[in-house]
C-alpha cells in the first residue's frame, strides 16, 4: 500500500466517520409520531405554562386537522398545528401545549362568543387504543378540556357526543397567550384517581391525541382541528438519539471496512 | 299513534305516547304581554335568564323577537330530511340592555337627565309594537304569542350532537338535559322559531318547559293546571291538552275542522302550536265606506301560516255566517269557550 493510498484511505475513512456522527443530528431522530418525555425529579419549574424551563424541554410538533365530525361547519377550522412537550416526574405527569392563534377569545359570556380550547385525549386503558374520534363504548377515552374562560375538565367519553366530566377532576391546567399563541399546562398524577380513568405508566408508550378550538371562529364541539393518534415515549423502548448514534456508528465502521477489504483486494490482484 | 272517526291517524312523533298541543285564537289577543310576565315571573326572571322571553308576544308584520328571528334559518328542508343550518342571534337582537348615563350623573356632576347614552336605544323587546304595514286607513297589525312549538319533527333536537334535548316520551314536551348540555348552541340556532336560549351564567341552553309541573299537578295545591301563559291570559285565548285527543276542541279545531293552522310549515318541524288566523275588518276608502277588500293581505297570512291558512278562513267565514243566520256551529262554539274544563283539557290520558 503506498502512501497515496493510505492517504486516501484516511480521508474515507474521517468522512465515513464524521457522517456516522453528524447524520442523525441532521435528520428528524424522532421516531413519527412520537412525543418524547423528559424524566425531572423535581417540576416545580414547570408548573407554569409560561415557565422558562420549558424552552428545554424536546417539544414535537403535530399537525391538526377538521376531525370531521357530524356538525355544522365541521370543516371550517382553522388551527394548523400545535406543538406538545411532555415531562414526568416520580408519579406526576405534565405536559404544555402551544399553538398560534391570533386571536384572543376567552369569554362564552354572549350569545355568538366561544372560547379557545384545547384537549388531550389518552386511551381510558392504556395498552389500548380507542378509535380516534372519541373512542367507543368499549373502550373508551379520557379527555383533558382546558377552555379559555377558565374551565379545566376531566372527561370520559365512549364516542362522539357521549363525555361526561368526572365529577373530582385530578387534572390541573394553566394558560398564558402572548405574541398570539396560547401556551397551556396540564398536569395529573400518574395514578388514576378513579376508575375510567387513565393510569399513565412509566414503563410503556401511551397514545394521545390532542384537538384546539378557535373560538374566534366559532369553533366547539366537532368543529375542532384534531390529530391523529401520537404516543407519549414513556416506555425504556429504543428511540432516541443515542441509539441512533450506535447504530450509524456501526454501519459507518462497517463501510469502512467493506471499503478497505475491496481496496486491498483490488491492489492485491493487480499486484499478480 | 291514534285513530280519528275517519281513520285518517294522528301523526305523533315515534315514541310518544301523547302530544301536548295549544291553539292560540289570534281574533282574541289584545297584545297585553300578561301571557309574557306570567312565564317570566315563573321561569325567567334571574339567573342568566334576563333576557329570555320563553313566551313573547309580537306585533306583525313586523320584525319580532329575536329581531328578524325568520331571516335566520333553521328547520328542514323541503324533504324535510335534510337540516337547514341556521344562524346564532346576536345580544343585541334579543334586545341587549342599554348603557345609560349613570357614570355622568353619578360621579361627573351631569345635570342631564337620566337617560340612554345617544346610540343605546336602538332596539329591545317590542321596540316595533304596533307599527304594522300598510297606509292609512288601510293600515294593519296584529299580535302573534310565540311559545316552543314543542315540534314533531323538532330541529333543536336533531341539532345537538350530545342529545341533550329530547321529546319526552308521555307527552312530547321537548325538553333540554341541563346535565347533557355543554352549550354548544346548535340548538339555538338550529331551532327557526328561536325558542331555545343560551344562558350564558350557567353554559347551557333553556327553552319553555310547557310548565310541565303544572300539567302535572306538582304545584303546591297538587291540582292539574294548565301552562302559566295560558292560565293567566285575560282574553283567555289559549286552548291546551293533547293533539290526539279526539274529543278534544284541539283536535277538532286542528285535524277535524283545519281552522287551527301552524307558523311557518316550510320549516318542516311540524309544531304543536296552532294559530286561528286574524280577520280584520275590511278595507275602508278614502270616504271611510267598507270596501270588498281583505284589510289583512292573504298573501301575508300565506307567509306566516302558509296555503291552508285560506280555507282555514273560509271555514271561519261560513261558520261565522251559520251563526249569524241562527244556526249551531260548533267551531264557533268550541272557539268561545267559556268552560275551562272543555278548554284545558290535561287530565284526559290519566290513568
Amino acid at each position: 500500500m503506498t502512501n497515496r493510498d493510505l492517504a486516501v484511505l484516511a480521508v474515507l475513512v474521517t468522512v465515513v466517520l464524521a457522517t456516522a456522527g453528524l447524520a442523525p443530528a441532521f435528520a428528524d431522530a424522532r421516531p413519527a409520531y412520537e412525543i418524547p418525555v423528559q424524566y425531572e425529579a423535581d417540576a416545580e419549574p414547570l408548573e407554569g405554562a409560561g415557565d422558562e424551563a420549558w424552552t428545554d424541554v424536546p417539544a414535537a410538533t403535530i399537525p391538526l386537522s377538521s376531525a370531521g365530525a357530524n356538525v355544522p361547519a365541521a370543516d371550517d377550522t382553522t388551527v394548523e398545528r400545535a406543538t406538545v412537550a411532555a415531562v414526568r416526574t416520580d408519579d406526576r405527569l405534565y405536559l404544555r401545549l402551544t399553538w398560534a392563534d391570533p386571536s384572543r377569545n376567552a369569554s362564552t359570556d354572549r350569545i355568538r362568543a366561544f372560547a379557545d380550547a384545547v384537549a388531550v385525549q389518552l386511551p381510558a386503558n392504556a395498552s389500548s387504543r380507542p378509535p380516534i374520534a372519541m373512542g367507543s363504548t368499549d373502550n373508551r377515552v379520557n379527555v383533558w378540556y382546558w377552555t379559555a374562560d377558565g374551565r379545566t375538565e376531566e372527561l370520559l367519553a365512549g364516542g362522539a357526543g357521549t363525555t361526561t366530566a368526572f365529577e373530582d377532576p385530578a387534572v390541573e391546567a394553566n394558560a398564558t397567550y402572548e405574541d398570539g399563541r396560547w401556551q397551556v399546562a396540564f398536569t395529573r398524577p400518574l395514578d388514576a384517581p378513579t376508575a375510567n380513568r387513565t393510569t399513565i405508566p412509566t414503563d410503556q408508550d401511551v397514545d394521545v391525541a390532542i384537538a384546539a378550538w378557535n373560538g374566534g371562529n366559532m369553533e366547539r364541539s366537532g368543529q375542532k382541528a384534531a390529530s391523529e393518534w401520537y404516543y407519549l415515549a414513556l416506555g425504556p423502548g429504543p428511540s432516541g438519539p443515542p441509539y441512533e448514534l450506535i447504530l450509524w456508528t456501526i454501519a459507518g465502521l462497517g463501510i469502512v471496512a467493506t471499503t478497505l477489504v475491496t481496496i486491498i483486494g483490488v491492489r492485491q490482484t493487480r499486484g499478480r | 299513534m291514534s285513530q280519528t272517526d275517519d281513520g285518517d291517524a294522528v301523526d305523533l312523533a315515534e315514541g310518544i305516547d301523547h302530544q301536548v298541543a295549544m291553539v292560540m285564537d289570534l281574533n282574541k289577543c289584545i297584545g297585553c304581554q300578561t301571557c309574557t310576565i306570567a312565564c317570566k315571573t315563573n321561569w325567567t326572571d334571574g339567573g342568566g335568564r334576563e333576557y329570555m322571553y320563553w313566551n313573547n308576544v309580537e306585533t306583525k308584520p313586523g320584525s319580532g323577537y329575536p329581531r328578524d328571528w325568520e331571516e335566520m334559518g333553521g328547520g328542514w328542508d323541503d324533504d324535510g330530511e335534510q337540516r337547514t343550518p341556521g344562524d346564532l342571534p346576536d345580544d343585541e337582537a334579543y334586545g341587549a340592555p342599554w348603557d345609560f348615563n349613570h357614570e355622568q350623573i353619578m360621579y361627573e356632576g351631569s345635570d342631564e337627565p337620566l337617560r340612554p347614552m345617544s346610540d343605546a336605544a336602538s332596539w329591545g323587546p317590542n321596540w316595533d309594537e304596533d307599527e304594522g304595514a300598510g297606509e292609512y286607513p288601510n293600515s294593519y297589525y296584529f299580535y302573534l304569542p310565540r311559545i316552543c312549538n314543542h315540534c314533531t319533527h323538532p330541529s333543536c333536537v336533531e341539532a345537538c350532537p350530545r342529545s341533550a334535548l329530547y321529546k319526552r316520551s308521555e307527552d312530547g314536551i321537548v325538553l333540554v338535559d341541563q346535565d347533557r348540555c355543554r352549550g354548544y348552541r346548535y340548538c339555538v340556532e338550529g331551532c327557526p322559531y328561536k325558542k331555545v336560549y343560551y344562558n350564558a351564567m350557567k353554559k347551557t341552553s333553556e327553552k319553555c318547559i310547557f310548565c310541565y309541573p303544572r300539567i302535572e299537578g306538582e304545584g303546591p295545591d297538587g291540582e292539574v293546571r294548565p301552562p302559566s301563559c295560558a292560565a293567566d291570559c285575560p282574553p283567555q285565548l289559549r286552548l291546551v291538552g293533547y293533539l290526539d285527543d279526539e274529543d278534544g276542541p284541539i283536535h277538532k279545531l286542528v285535524n277535524e275542522y283545519e281552522v287551527a293552522v301552524r307558523l311557518h310549515p316550510e320549516y318542516r318541524t311540524e309544531p304543536n302550536v296552532y294559530y286561528i288566523p286574524p280577520f280584520a275588518p275590511p278595507q275602508h276608502s278614502e270616504s271611510g265606506e267598507s270596501l270588498n277588500a281583505d284589510r289583512i293581505p292573504r298573501t301575508y297570512l300565506e307567509e306566516l301560516f302558509g296555503p291552508k291558512v285560506n280555507e282555514a278562513l273560509n271555514t271561519i267565514e261560513r261558520e261565522r255566517d251559520r251563526v249569524r243566520q241562527g244556526e249551531d256551529s260548533e267551531v264557533m262554539d268550541l272557539l268561545t269557550t267559556k268552560d275551562t274544563a272543555e278548554q284545558y283539557r290535561l287530565e284526559v290520558f290519566d290513568d
